[in-house]
């Protein structure tokens, strides 16, 4: 890399840096890219030669993000052992307690998830196919021993799981529901779910 | 103060407002209009309150005296679709009609109600996210009117035997409703049409009721 390029990359990290720090604090919206520049020392002008908008750097502080989350998740998902509808708890119990720890940061990108420039450069919300893969796997395995019937639309199952998991959210920035809240929720809402592609004995 | 609803202020329909009031509530009902259109149309940042103003044949300042400020007039017209949606499907119950097809036929009808006004619905649910507590209660007291008519057809199902007594009314009330708020993305961002919606959502209701099916 030539000290050029290197500069880059440490302003953009800098920059980042900022950026995730005043959206945790201050909350995405009353954010601004001023004082994103400020608080990374940078000018405003080399901010917007990176990114485009606030909209991208919260994309790109979400999708650094999503490495640091799916590293948890390949930490815990090849040790699930039991029934295919517990492993599917286990996998969104990680989600939670992931993201609660920067809750007004998950919340910030739901709500500008629909506003956001569909220029294709920002994973929309819910759409991630890892994590998709993840739950698909999990029951494509229950259907294997016998405990998912094998009709199984996965696709439709995932997402009505995911619109359940997203709109929990609500519980904890407008009720104030910590993690354990939301996850025996939505440990509830997946039993309910999955009754209606178990296999009858 | 004067940015509450009118609704609230409004006496009731036996006595006859004065002249004054009716005005008000005029003025009111067009810029709440206009502002509608507008914000659909162009967005809220690109939506000014002097254009909404005089889309709707007033002053700038007329604005002013029936709302705090730009953001109150945006939440008083989500509220206000909120609240015409409920009023909208408030009779869409039938008595014999099945739960799967009365559960259907109410979510068709609020698909086809936003189908004019996706770009709103979608600023909507976005802003609910982000909208202080006070203005999120009142939205989601009109969202309850709608879930009471859900509430309403799951009690039936059970009550005639199509149901299982175990079902738990509550929780999939709440999960057909995220589902068909979740719904609108894929009309936002990938451009389905209501049909398309409706056959999402139908065989989502299907697989949450499936393992609910009373023995029979």
């Amino acid at each position: 890399m030539g000290a050029r390029q290197e500069r880059k990359e440490a302003t953009r990290a800098r920059v980042l840096a900022a950026a995730r720090g005043l959206f945790d604090e201050v909350g995405y919206e009353a954010a601004t890219i001023r004082m994103v520049a400020q608080r990374a020392g940078v000018s405003v002008g080399s901010v917007f030669t990176t990114f485009i908008g606030k909209a991208h750097l919260l994309s790109q502080v979400m999708a650094d993000r999503v490495e640091a989350l799916q590293a948890e998740l390949e930490q815990v998902v090849p040790h699930l052992r039991g029934p295919a509808v517990d492993r599917l708890r286990s996998i969104m119990a990680v989600h939670y307690g992931f993201e609660t720890r920067h809750l007004r940061l998950f919340v910030a990108y739901i709500a500008a998830s629909y506003d956001w420039p569909s220029d294709g450069g920002v994973s929309p919300l819910g759409r991630n196919a890892r994590f998709r893969g993840m739950l698909a796997e999990a029951l494509v395995q229950g259907v294997e021993r016998g405990e998912v019937r094998p009709d199984i639309d996965t696709e439709l199952f995932v997402d009505t799981l995911l619109a359940a998991y997203v709109w929990n959210y609500r519980r904890a920035s407008q009720d104030n529901a910590d993690a354990p809240a939301l996850i025996a929720e939505m440990d509830r809402q997946i039993g309910l779910l999955f009754e209606g592609v178990a296999v009858r004995l | 103060m004067n940015h509450l609803s009118a609704r609230m202020f409004a006496p009731p329909q036996e006595q006859p407002m004065t002249r004054r009031a009716m005005a008000k509530q005029r003025t009111r009902r067009h810029l709440l209009d206009a502002a509608k259109r507008l914000f659909n149309e162009r967005g809220y940042e690109a939506a000014t309150v002097r254009d909404i103003a005089a889309a709707a044949g007033l002053s700038t300042g007329a604005v002013f005296a029936s709302f705090s400020d730009k953001a109150d007039l945006f939440g008083e017209v989500i509220l206000d679709d909120c609240e015409a949606l409920a009023d909208h499907l408030k009779n869409a119950i039938e008595d014999d009609e099945g739960t799967e097809a009365a559960l259907l036929r109410l979510f068709s009808m609020a698909y086809a109600f936003h189908r004019d006004h996706l770009p709103l619905v979608q600023a909507a649910i976005g802003h609910s996210w982000v909208a202080e507590p006070h203005a999120a209660r009142r939205v989601r007291g009109a969202a309850k009117r709608v879930q009471a008519l859900v509430d309403e057809v799951l009690r039936r199902g059970v009550e005639r035997g199509e149901l299982s007594r175990d079902l738990d009314i509550r929780l999939t009330n709440e999960m057909i409703w995220d589902s068909f708020v979740a719904n609108y993305r894929h009309a936002i961002f990938e451009s389905w049409d209501a049909s398309a919606l409706e056959a999402r959502l139908s065989a989502q209701i299907k697989i949450l009721l499936a393992g609910w099916r009373a023995a029979a």
